[in-house]
């Protein structure tokens, strides 16, 4: 399992990739909203999951997600790959 | 509306005439040897990948075993929203002329998940899980109505593609085929009736859309394109045939050219009929 850090910059990469454009590196904090703000759309999300499913080697249920758990990368990373992680 | 109303009578009309009884359409066999094809090689996800050649006969028709069971879930997930939001609007105001054909097509949705249901549950004691989310967000007048009869066009135009083979696919496993084929009978309906639902929808309510709603309309429509192609790489059934490294090969066979023809082939048809409409200004990615 990466650090911390490592598992934010990978989260970080992916946003930006996916934004294609509209947020740079300087531009995306770790409580930048991603959802509200429109970096990501909901149809992303699916690629979101594979993603976070093979940082964490864990599978993901959506039917069981809370709401607001893709709020920011430090939402994500609380709610998947900390220490509620199991909890989704 | 008068012309959907007119052909709503006359698709209740076939529904009624070809009404089948679910639980005797299919004759279950009580297990379900694996090594026999159970989809057409050439629809398999990973097909013209270096990963697939380098399968044996029996490797292969195992992954096509659960690549039919993923095409049977992402089916079910697919319908039990259709239902949901068919439900939501039978005897809505908007709707109401067309309820007793939206009966037919609950009805008819409902038992396409009895056999999708009945073969997964059976044979693989298991519906390979959801991983689309919607996230709840406001929407100009009409916009949720055409999208949701839109997003079921999309879905139920590439999946009745794989229906058409594999109904006619004489090498598949029977049971199979005969769900493919039962599934593609009556999807005819729905897109026919989908297409002018749609079209309806967008004429009635564009016009009073900002270009700002029109864009994003065309955006999501073109995405949601991409989106629905991508259930059809699930690292669930790579891990389950005994492939190594299942997200890398959803990566490796998303990019591989062969594949990217694919999925262009069989989008072609819902991809005219968007642009010509203004529906979508852009082919999506694929």
């Amino acid at each position: 399992m990466k650090s911390e850090a490592e598992v934010k910059q990978t989260l970080r990469d992916w946003i930006i990739k996916a934004a294609g454009g509209k947020i740079s590196q300087e531009q995306l904090q770790n409580d930048t909203p991603i959802i509200e703000e429109r970096i990501i759309t909901s149809l992303q999300i699916m690629d979101l999951i594979l993603q976070l499913e093979k940082i964490t080697g864990k599978p993901l249920d959506v039917e069981q997600l809370k709401p607001g758990v893709f709020r920011n990368i430090d939402s994500i990373y609380e709610n998947f790959c900390g220490e509620n992680g199991d909890e989704n | 509306m008068a012309s959907i109303v007119e052909l709503a009578k006359r698709l209740c009309e076939v529904s009624e005439k070809s009404y089948l009884n679910p639980y005797t359409y299919i004759t279950w066999q009580e297990s379900m040897p694996k090594e026999q094809w159970f989809m057409s090689p050439e629809l398999i996800s990973i097909y013209g990948t270096s990963e697939y050649d380098k399968l044996d006969l029996k490797q292969k028709q195992i992954l096509s075993f659960y690549e039919s069971v993923n095409f049977f879930s992402l089916n079910i997930h697919g319908e039990k929203s259709l239902v949901e939001g068919i439900a939501h609007r039978l005897y809505s105001k908007e709707l109401k002329d067309l309820a007793p054909y939206l009966h037919h097509f609950l009805d008819e949705e409902n038992k396409h998940m009895i056999y999708f249901g009945g073969f997964c549950q059976r044979y693989a004691g298991k519906v390979y899980r959801n991983r689309k989310l919607e996230i709840p967000r406001e929407y100009a007048k009409g916009e949720e109505d055409f999208l949701f009869f839109a997003r079921i066009l999309i879905f139920e135009e590439l999946v009745d593609f794989y229906n058409i083979r594999m109904s006619t696919d004489e090498t598949l496993e029977a049971i199979t085929r005969q769900i493919n084929l039962v599934h593609h009978l009556e999807e005819a309906r729905h897109l026919v009736f989908g297409r002018q639902i749609v079209e309806y929808l967008f004429e009635k309510y564009s016009p009073s859309w900002s270009e700002k709603v029109r864009r994003n309309i065309q955006e999501y429509l073109a995405a949601y394109i991409v989106t629905t192609w991508k259930e059809y790489y699930n690292p669930d059934v790579y891990t389950d045939a005994g492939l190594p490294e299942p997200y890398d090969l959803v990566e490796s066979a998303w990019n591989t050219e062969s594949c990217r023809a694919h999925r262009k082939k069989v989008s072609a048809k819902i991809i005219e009929f968007l642009k010509e409409r203004n529906m979508i200004l852009e082919e999506p990615v694929l």
